[in-house]
């Protein structure tokens, strides 16, 4: 059952108590009204109107309905209004998600920086994996997202890709921990724990193959992410994690953090909206991501210059 | 039977992203006309795919007498259409046939001589050919040389370094179904179902494109989801940047025979990715099984 139209018809019976003009009001003839009438005292089980050949007046129960019927028509057409303005771009809500592992700092800042700027929009912020964030912005679900590469950017615009070195955790009393810089083969023996991959496939697949690529091959991986969890994991079980420095915290007296030698890990971000669709609060919202992580990225663009070769496989040429 | 199918199409999906590809497919039993589909109407770019629809051409037009077959055409090293295999990777002067042209664009997807045929038999052919067989949203805009120009021109000045930055991978009018050549799994399962069927040509040119389908040297998608030494596989392949392709048939000993088109988009730009190229087998397998099951 439609509840708003058929709530349309009581209020509009009750105010003109009279069948044939409230029609009239409502634009339909006056035998639907009427079914819809019985139908809505059917669904609420209360009587509303006492019906006379020559009238109709609403009862008593009908009457403790009537300003509740009001009310939520109010609000519905509310919601309506609402929903044109954002049609229109000029207020209303901005559905938007952060990966879940993102620095609290960073976070905050996000949200400060926004409101700020933008305090007529409603933030929905909500902690998304790129997987969900992909599925989110593809269903429209979704405004704007902070996602991780590589990932499937079918029918997204990116704002600019971002980097962040990461490095080790480890104990701080690790042989490799004794050096400034790791290098990765030194992690050689180390089981890996690493964020579950359905979160972003191919971001866990890329470390992977970095990893091996530069001499580490994890015993196991473990798939975890939590804080704790992970500091767990380190301290009894041989094992490290990767991080960038700004979201491990500096004074943990067991593990600490290191840069790896040579860099080769990073990850890397963009903020992301569905092709078309970014209106002046996504686009907002992607300028004050992008411009808070900025503080934490590492310089120097996005990729650093490593050679590609094509396989004959690869049927096309550049 | 629905059920079953649900669940085939649920394990197709599972593998498409177990190997962390987007990915669509048709099957068809060739004779029963059962099928499972799993995205079949999802419009694809087609790639190298498109030369499958160019050798029907061909074979259309020599059926019909407006070109032979063995017509010798010459093939000058200088401007030719790149690519990594075949007449794109030589250096000197060539003359070869037309068919023997079409060998190598079917067993190497040999762009120069795909572009070869297709100066001989026009673009307009190759989509009056398609939309005769009923394929109705399947469309060739360009031509290879084309087609990769577009690609070079929006992979900017970087060389295929540059594909490493998701922007430019965004920005690639390749990949988008609207910008370039095109079709659907459904429409490609059904020119193979026409080729295998003797209906898309006489039966001694339907026979020489069957031939060449069998011919494609490359074991890592389709053919690598049927590792039977009694099995035989026959298809054309179609890649881009995070885009891999392959349809064909899969023809049993005991007489079934299967038209799969399966198409993907890869999360990762990388250009050495072995999962995403079986991932193709593997699903095709899927859907051949469920088939063959079927069957009985």
């Amino acid at each position: 059952m439609d509840l708003i139209r058929h709530l349309q018809c009581f209020v509009a019976v009750a105010e003109e108590s009279h069948f044939g003009r409230a029609a009239q009001r409502l634009g339909m003839a006056q035998p639907p009204l009427s079914q819809r009438i019985q139908r809505l005292e059917r669904e609420l089980g209360v009587r509303l109107f006492e019906r006379t050949s020559r009238q109709v007046t609403i009862t008593k129960g009908g009457t403790l309905l009537l300003d509740e019927a009001r009310e939520i028509l109010a609000r519905s057409e509310a919601l309506r209004a609402t929903a044109r303005r954002i049609q229109e771009g000029r207020t209303g809500l901005l559905r938007a998600a952060l990966p879940p592992d993102l620095a609290g700092d960073t976070v905050a800042a996000i949200l400060a920086a926004f409101r700020h700027r933008h305090g007529g929009v409603e933030l929905e912020l909500q902690e998304l994996t790129t997987a969900d964030q992909l599925a989110g912005l593809a269903s429209h679900d979704l405004d704007v997202g902070l996602i991780r590469h590589p990932c499937d950017v079918a029918g997204l615009e990116l704002g600019p890709v971002q980097r962040h070195e990461l490095g080790v955790l480890l104990l701080r009393d690790a042989p490799a921990a004794r050096s400034g810089t790791v290098p990765l083969t030194a992690l050689t023996g180390y089981d890996l724990i690493l964020f579950p991959r359905a979160q972003a496939p191919a971001v866990h697949d890329d470390l992977l193959t970095t990893c091996a690529r530069h001499g580490y091959t994890p015993a196991a991986v473990r798939h975890g992410q939590g804080p704790s969890f992970t500091r767990g994991l380190i301290l009894s079980s041989r094992a490290v994690a990767f991080t960038s420095r700004d979201a491990h915290p500096a004074q943990d007296p067991d593990i600490t953090w290191r840069p790896l030698t040579g860099a080769p890990l990073t990850l890397r971000h963009s903020a992301a909206w569905p092709r078309g669709r970014g209106d002046a609060a996504a686009l907002a919202f992607a300028d004050t991501v992008t411009d808070a992580l900025a503080a934490t990225a590492t310089a120097g663009g996005d990729l650093p210059p490593t050679p590609l070769h094509l396989r004959p496989a690869a049927e096309y040429w550049i | 039977m629905t059920e079953n199918k649900a669940r085939t199409r649920g394990r197709v999906h599972a593998a498409f992203a177990e190997a962390g590809v987007t990915g669509w497919l048709h099957a068809v039993d060739i004779d029963s006309g059962a099928q499972l589909d799993a995205g079949a109407d999802q419009p694809v770019v087609t790639a190298s795919v498109h030369k499958l629809c160019l050798l029907v051409a061909l074979h259309q037009q020599a059926e019909a007498g407006r070109l032979d077959l063995s017509e010798q055409t010459m093939c000058p090293p200088r401007d030719r259409t790149p690519g990594p295999t075949g007449l794109a990777a030589m250096l000197d002067d060539v003359r070869l046939s037309l068919r023997d042209a079409a060998y190598l664009m079917m067993a190497v997807s040999d762009n120069t001589a795909a572009d070869l045929i297709l100066e001989r038999v026009g673009l307009d052919a190759v989509n009056h050919t398609t939309r005769c067989l009923g394929l109705t949203r399947t469309r060739a805009v360009h031509t290879f040389r084309e087609f990769l120009t577009l690609l070079k021109e929006d992979t900017g000045p970087g060389g295929p370094e540059a594909l490493a930055d998701p922007r430019v991978i965004a920005g690639l009018r390749v990949l988008d179904p609207a910008a370039t050549n095109r079709s659907t799994p459904r429409d490609m399962t059904r020119l193979l179902a026409a080729i295998w069927r003797d209906e898309a040509c006489a039966p001694e040119h339907t026979a020489a494109m069957r031939r060449l389908l069998g011919l494609q040297v490359w074991p890592h998608r389709l053919a690598s989801g049927f590792p039977f030494d009694d099995v035989h596989v026959a298809g054309k392949t179609g890649s881009l940047p995070t885009v891999r392709n392959e349809v064909g048939v899969v023809e049993y000993p005991d007489g079934g025979r299967y038209a799969v088109a399966v198409f993907t988009r890869a999360s990762s730009p990388a250009a050495v990715l072995p999962p995403a190229d079986a991932v193709i087998g593997t699903a095709a397998r899927i859907a051949v099984d469920a088939l063959r099951a079927r069957r009985d």
